[in-house]
């Protein structure tokens, strides 16, 4: 590595005028903001930049004349420059007023910045994006909610019957400002649908496991079963297996065609507590049980 | 978008100074209605004015003929681009074409 002083091209004895005058020589040729198109500039500039960091501080070059310390170390930050910017379509600051005598209106150049300056003075606001947590409840049914921005602002989302988890709701105009007539971007709501201990949804159908009693299973009988949408009353037919569904027509959840899905209700039997002395006098005495083989078929 | 004590301990500079180039329109940034918003660019062009001052010795009327020519320059670098950019491509110079690749170029960069 060579010394600072062989990068500034100063002899070790110049004066803190003759260092200034060459680091401004070379930085003028060196600076990546003043040669935009040249990619090479930017590490000469850095080496040449961090060279007379360390040798315009007086302390600093003292110290490094003595031995002290050496030059490494001696190297600037990275900069994000000027022209990383300037180039892409966020350079609101580029002109075109190097080009007025390029061709008349119908020029292909004036047609360009013609539509940059217009881009520039109306540009549309950014989308934002927000995530908003429901009920799996609501996911059914449909909710509003009101979501409190991050500014402080809030913000009136009405989330439609039947919306799947992860789905994305955009609401128009509601993003960030734009510039002059750009109008305002979108906001862009992400969806979470909340898992659910009692319902699982399959397109748009939605299962639930039931317990029943023994009873229930054997004789049948009216059982309550829960939906997203309330309670409702269903017949268990008699003879009623664990592991049977039954539907309940069109109470799944709502179809974007129009119509509902069903609910598929999954029975799961569910014996006494143990111990219970009349079933199990009942079970031994109970001929068929001893002989019924359910696994024959396994 | 840039809150202000960010920018000033980004880029070096004081907030007296801040205020001066905004009223020279050396920066512009982002106005809303009620306020200036600074992003990243001007940040950049702030340490861009910081150097041509500290370091190249530039006063205020160099920095403000270096800025108009460096603007200038910068406009003619994206026109140039997009032009090599269909060139490249093999097309004909149009503008509808050129229309279409600007969108296309720089809608992803947003």
């Amino acid at each position: 590595m060579s010394s600072p002083y062989e990068k500034l091209g100063v002899a070790p004895s110049a004066s803190a005028e003759e260092i200034q005058k060459a680091y401004r020589k070379l930085a003028k040729k060196l600076h990546p903001d003043l040669n935009p198109g040249d990619k090479a500039a930017e590490d000469k500039f850095k080496d040449v930049a961090g060279a007379y960091d360390l040798l315009s501080d007086a302390d600093k070059r003292r110290r490094y004349d003595a031995g002290e310390i050496d030059e490494t170390g001696a190297e600037r930050p990275p900069q994000q420059f000027y022209r990383d910017y300037a180039g892409s379509d966020f350079g609101r600051y580029a002109s075109d007023a190097g080009y007025a005598d390029f061709g008349g209106n119908d020029d292909v150049f004036a047609d360009l910045f013609r539509r940059n300056a217009e881009a520039r003075a109306n540009r549309r606001g950014q989308d934002l994006l927000y995530r908003l947590a429901i009920s799996f409840a609501d996911s059914v049914t449909g909710v509003s909610q009101r979501l409190t921005l991050p500014g402080g602002g809030t913000l009136d989302v009405t989330i439609p019957p039947g919306i799947l988890d992860g789905q994305t709701l955009r609401l128009k105009g509601k993003g960030a400002a734009g510039m002059g007539k750009g109008g305002p971007g979108d906001a862009l709501i992400e969806i979470e649908v909340k898992p659910d201990a009692r319902f699982t949804r399959d397109g748009d159908d939605i299962t639930i496991d039931l317990p029943i009693s023994l009873s229930e299973a054997v004789l049948g009988g009216k059982v309550r079963v829960p939906t997203p949408t309330g309670d409702v009353t269903m017949t268990v037919p008699a003879g009623s297996n664990s592991g049977s569904t039954l539907r309940l027509k069109g109470k799944g959840a709502p179809r974007a065609a129009g119509g509902r899905g069903d609910q598929l209700v999954k029975l799961r039997i569910m014996l006494p507590k143990p111990g219970d002395p009349e079933l199990e006098r009942f079970v031994t005495s109970w001929e068929a049980g001893k002989t019924h083989n359910p696994r024959e078929a396994v | 978008m840039i809150d202000l004590e960010a920018f000033l301990a980004r880029t070096g500079i004081e907030l007296r100074m801040l205020e001066q180039w905004v009223e020279r329109e050396w920066l512009v940034g982002e106005r809303s209605e009620t306020s200036l918003i600074l992003t990243d660019v001007d940040a950049a062009r702030a340490q861009l004015i910081h150097d041509l001052k500290r370091d190249f010795g530039v006063n205020d009327e160099g920095v403000e003929i270096a800025l108009h020519l460096l603007d200038q320059l910068h406009g003619l670098r994206r026109i140039v681009g997009d032009m090599q950019f269909e060139a490249e491509a093999g097309r004909r110079l149009n503008k509808r074409r050129l229309r279409r690749i600007r969108y296309e170029r720089y809608r992803t960069r947003r």
